[in-house]
């Protein structure tokens, strides 16, 4: 296209329609009525002729050689078709890429094994069924090593080592630096400086990982159908795992139950592809059941040591921030679980304006599952940090937690503002949002309440937090660990049929968060048709437009541009071929309102689908040398981003959303149980494409949000073994746990985004934990008590409970 | 997570079912209900060689609520119990037990049966039957068997029931006049097994002093455990604050080691105890006061 190509619309003004009717308002999801029939197509629900079922035998220690694999009577059982090791990763297979460089092992364990759930020999069989059978009779010898499970012992010297030829079990060390911090805490009135700990937790999608891989031996191809959150990156690490050229593997990405980060599952898609080659190219077939999935699968996050200060002066305004983090990402860097650690420099400070700040950073390798994405990939327990630190400082000062908020955001008028870690948020204006949740939950009466309270032995706790989500993420956010790029694509192709209907094609599958319905609302808006005329098809990795998917809150605002830009080029197509039909020239043509005509001339108009129409169906009547293929593809990516520099500065996620949440707890001091008694939420996520949408997201994020904060945590004993396998002791939050939140929604547009729409997919995830912890904190502290560790379970508050009534 | 290979038997009565126990001579698993067995056959840690199904036997679906006694047959789904006008009007303490157990989806296939023949000492219907004097139907090959609710679980997960044993039925007693309950318990989130249960029952005397204590305790031991020397604190005394405390602190200190897990350490559990008995006594008393 030339370089004269229009910008992509920013505004809702922009389009070419004067009454949109879906942009903007609650619009019902095109993905809901085949999930509520129970009509969806996942994974487990395909069956393809002679498919194989896998299972998989795991290391029951955490760190252990191992010194012999005997499969010869599996080998024998009756239906048994392919068993795989070690040794066949070795010869077909690399081993997986990382994040950081250097710290990853083949999908099934060659030599040791690093964690109690690593893969160590898998089964191709007639059924499920019988591969669990066939696992019985495999014995593998083992000889335990020492394990490492805390992260402090992991640096200290002498440790067991995940990987002797790296020398030690540090996986990244660096020291961020952005302003003068040293003369930020010389020159300080108060510092505040706590430590902090959160375990670990991650995702639980309702759908574990599933895959069916394919080896074409006479084509060399490899073809994988699975729950994968983003195709093209799975295939692209495919190709470098078993050296193939891209084109060559083709993903094929199914609906899936959910994800929040981590689904992909490349252990599970490397080990079928092995077990179909070596079964002579049949399908196979594996699907992730829940004790894998909380053992070795995407489950687990953020375990993390904080040693963290506020410099602030005698009126209590921020001066500097410092945060020493001790990142526990387990055995390797396999899960992109590195890039956690590295997201918190897209807003370091939250909201605040604050001038100088320090990020002393270093990631340990331990013999535990290694680390996923999950939702909000690493700011939700950086923003506990900052925002228990401001209610400390608060109440060192003696000031009213909002108060000290109000005293340093960052003001409406410095928009765009550059933090000092180096991103440039786009809009906001964090005091509106304060004030309205302050307005929703009646703060003033609430602190009487609790004062009421209190004289009568009750502990009312309020917790008041304002945090930004970071939203359309971009790699270079991610430089600063060895992930790099600048810019990551998300195209659309859309098409007009001979029947005057419309259809969008994109690269991702259904997920759950309904981006299909946000394309469809904003192409049915751009033609002015009904969304029923719109169909969005998901096509696989080597069909689609260039693609990434969703992740890091962006596809909602990167597939809105995609379809835009495509819809702005079909239009001009369609343009030039009406021109030619009223025998004048594309810029004296225009659409308007679904119709394409002559500018200022009402009657030299004709829906735009007949334009359509004669595009494929009367050549007779085509201007010559016009394309006549109504459909144009386009792909999007943020503009203005920039490459990070030596201290990870630049311009990355490309909208900064803001929220501030409102909750008050009742912590009961004789059984340390907390209960959540009412839930305010101010949000502020610029044009809403679709308001229900947001809803949803914002409401998923605060159920997640209760279970880190109160339920979840991945337990390991000394010895590396996981004591949370299931569900009986990994404890998701239900619906009697989480409360339903009282919602406003404010708009500050976002300059740069399409729509002035900005990323919210990771929603109150980001603050819900801090929250809740905070408000834990305000009803301890007439006890004068801190609690500092994620989650607030029951038996941790009643043991800081106990040993103050024992002070006492 | 897929069971081994295992027979599968659905008997339509209480005899054959007794007959395939006797023939499987201990290899065999009563399913009845499923919540707890499934997973246990899933991850392969029961490997029965059969199951014998007993849903089919209708015989053993039916609530009766006469003569002072609630009593069920053992493959009565727990939520046909609890949504019985006569167990809530009559029963209610039974009522506010079986609404503790698990969630709606798991009671409406648990039976009563199944729960107190798997003997979970967390779990709500134990502890009810010992706080209750409930009593115990066991048919066998040689008949049948009553086995009183003090006498029937042995330990963790282990009952008076013979191998060739089904439990077919239990009575619950009701409460008489002048008599207050309470069930309280403390479960990570709602619908989980119990850190720390207990339930209260209290009658009084015309005087207004306690006639009659019982307090047993789940979640804390190998079985519900009965407050013994609690009760014995509680009875023939005006209950006033110290009283009740000083019940309570005798409950807990009399518990043996209580269970230490991910969730919660003994010395949690057993501060728990301490907190729910005075709770459950100060709430049952208000009870028997205004009964």
């Amino acid at each position: 296209m030339s370089s004269a190509e229009k910008a992509i619309p920013r505004s809702l003004a922009e389009i070419p329609n004067s009454r949109p009717r879906y942009i903007g308002r609650p619009t019902n999801r095109l993905e809901d009525p085949a999930l509520l029939t129970g009509r969806t197509q996942f994974i487990d629900d395909v069956v393809l002729p002679r498919m194989l079922h896998c299972a998989i035998l795991r290391s029951p220690h955490a760190h252990a050689k191992i010194t012999a694999i005997d499969t010869s009577a599996a080998e024998k059982l009756a239906g048994v078709a392919a068993i795989v090791t070690g040794e066949d990763a070795r010869r077909w297979s690399n081993p997986v890429m990382t994040v950081p460089p250097g710290w990853g092992t083949h999908c099934l364990a060659i030599d040791k094994v690093r964690f109690v759930g690593e893969p160590v020999v898998a089964v191709a069989a007639t059924s499920r069924y019988v591969a669990e059978d066939a696992l019985e009779l495999i014995t593998v010898d083992y000889e335990p090593l020492p394990a490492v499970v805390d992260a402090r012992q992991a640096l200290a010297v002498g440790s067991p080592l995940l990987f002797e030829e790296n020398g030690d079990n540090v996986m990244f060390r660096k020291l961020f630096t952005w302003g003068d911090v040293d003369a930020a805490f010389t020159d300080a009135a108060h510092v505040v400086q706590r430590d902090f700990r959160w375990h670990r937790l991650g995702a639980n999608p309702l759908e574990t990982f599933g895959v069916i891989s394919q080896w074409d031996e006479v084509e060399g191809t490899l073809t994988c159908r699975g729950s994968f959150q983003a195709q093209n990156h799975f295939a692209m690490s495919r190709a470098m795992v078993f050296n193939l050229p891209l084109h060559k593997v083709r993903f094929i990405s199914h609906p899936h139950g959910g994800s929040f980060g981590g689904k992909g599952g490349a252990r599970g898609t490397d080990i079928t592809a092995l077990l179909s080659r070596k079964s002579g190219g049949r399908p196979v077939k594996w699907i992730e059941d829940r004790m894998e999935y909380l053992a070795g699968g995407a489950s687990q996050a953020w375990d993390r040591h904080y040693d963290a200060a506020l410099a602030l002066d005698v009126d209590g305004k921020v001066l500097g921030f410092r945060v020493r983090l001790l990142d526990d990402l387990g055995a390797t860097a396999e899960g992109w679980g590195a890039v956690s650690a590295a997201k918190p420099l897209t807003a370091f400070t939250g909201c605040y304006a604050i001038p100088a700040a320090q990020y002393d950073l270093t990631i340990v390798a331990t013999n535990k599952l290694p680390g996923s994405p999950y939702r909000g990939m690493g700011p939700p327990p950086h923003n506990w940090v900052l925002e228990q630190l401001m209610d400390l400082a608060a109440r060192e000062l003696g000031l009213d937690p909002a108060e000290i908020r109000r005293r340093n955001f960052i003001p409406p008028a410095a928009f765009p503002y550059t933090i000092a870690s180096g991103n440039e948020y786009d809009s906001g204006n964090y005091e509106a949002t304060l004030a309205a949740a302050l307005a929703m939950g009646d703060y003033r009466a609430l602190r009487e309440k609790q004062a009421r309270l209190r004289s009568e032995g009750r502990y009312l706790g309020i917790g008041l937090v304002t945090t930004i989500e970071p939203g359309v993420f971009d790699w270079n956010a991610y430089a600063i660990v060895g992930q790099p790029g600048t810019g990551v694509p998300e195209g659309a192709t859309v098409a007009i049929d001979l029947f005057g209907k419309l259809t969008i094609k994109v690269g991702f599958a259904l997920e759950g968060q309904g981006q299909y319905t946000v394309a469809a609302q904003v192409l049915a808006d751009w033609f002015n048709v009904d969304i029923a005329d719109v169909r969005v098809i998901p096509l696989d990795t080597l069909s689609a437009p260039p693609h990434f998917g969703p992740g890091g809150s962006r596809l909602g605002v990167a597939v809105t541009g995609a379809v835009l830009g495509a819809a702005q080029r079909l239009t001009e197509k369609l343009i030039a071929v009406a021109a030619g039909l009223f025998r004048t020239t594309p810029d004296q043509v225009e659409l308007r309102d679904g119709r394409i005509g002559v500018k200022g001339n009402p009657e030299a108009s004709m829906p735009f689908q007949e334009v359509a129409q004669a595009m494929l169906g009367r050549s007779d009547l085509l201007p010559p040398g016009i394309d006549p293929n109504p459909e144009a593809t386009y792909v999007w990516t943020a503009p203005g981003r920039t490459p990070a520099d030596d201290q990870g500065r630049a311009k990355s996620y490309l909208t900064a959303a803001n929220a501030c949440h409102l909750v008050v707890v009742e912590v009961d001091v004789d059984t340390a149980q907390v209960r959540i008694e009412k839930y305010w939420i101010a949000d502020d996520c610029g044009t809403r494409l679709n308001p229900a949408s947001v809803e949803g997201q914002t409401q998923g994020g605060v159920a997640q949000g209760v279970g880190a904060a109160l339920l979840e945590e991945a337990v390991y004993d000394e010895d590396g073994q996981l004591r949370t396998s299931t569900f009986m002791d990994y404890l998701l939050p239900t619906i009697y746990e989480v409360p339903m939140t009282v919602k406003q929604a404010l708009c500050t547009p976002s300059p740069f985004a399409p729509l002035g729409a900005k990323g919210c997919g990771e929603g109150a995830m980001h603050a819900t934990p801090a929250a809740i912890l905070c408000a834990i904190n305000d009803a301890l502290a007439p006890l004068g008590l801190e609690f500092r560790e994620v989650p607030a379970s029951p038996q941790r508050l009643w043991t800081l409970l106990r040993q103050a009534r024992r002070d006492r | 997570m897929k069971p081994p290979i295992f027979d599968y038997a659905t008997p339509a009565s209480v005899a054959e079912a007794i007959a395939l126990l006797a023939r499987y001579e201990g290899e065999a698993k009563l399913l009845s209900g499923g919540q707890s067995l499934v997973p246990l056959l899933n991850m392969r840690l029961a490997r029965p060689a059969v199951l014998v199904d007993l849903a089919r036997i209708a015989a053993l679906d039916w609530v009766r609520v006469a003569d002072g006694v609630v009593a069920i047959g053992a493959m009565t789904r727990q939520r046909t119990v609890e949504l019985a006008p006569e167990v809530q009007e009559r029963h209610p303490l039974l009522h506010a037990g079986l609404q503790l157990i698990a969630h709606p989806q798991n009671r409406n296939q648990g039976t009563i049966g199944g729960s107190l023949a798997h003997a979970d000492p967390a779990a709500e219907l134990p502890a009810l039957a010992v706080a209750l004097d409930a009593s115990f139907e066991a048919a066998g090959p040689e008949g049948t068997r009553t086995v009183a609710a003090a006498d029937f679980f042995l330990t963790y997960l282990t009952t008076a029931l013979a191998a060739t044993e089904i439990l077919t039925s239990v009575r619950f007693p009701m409460l008489p006049a002048r008599t207050g309950w309470a069930i309280q318990e403390v479960a990570r989130r709602h619908g989980d097994f119990a850190l720390a249960g207990v339930v209260a029952v209290v009658g009084l005397a015309l005087s207004g002093a306690i006639s009659r204590a019982r307090v047993v305790l789940y979640g804390v031991g190998a079985t519900p455990v009965r407050a013994a020397a609690a009760e014995r604190l509680l009875e023939g005394h005006v209950a006033d604050a110290a009283l009740l405390a000083s019940a309570s602190a005798q409950a807990a200190a009399d518990l043996e080691e209580p269970l230490t897990d991910v969730h919660a350490s003994a010395d949690y559990r057993r501060d728990l105890a301490r907190v729910l008995v005075g709770r459950a006594l100060a709430e049952a008393m208000t009870r028997a006061h205004a009964a």
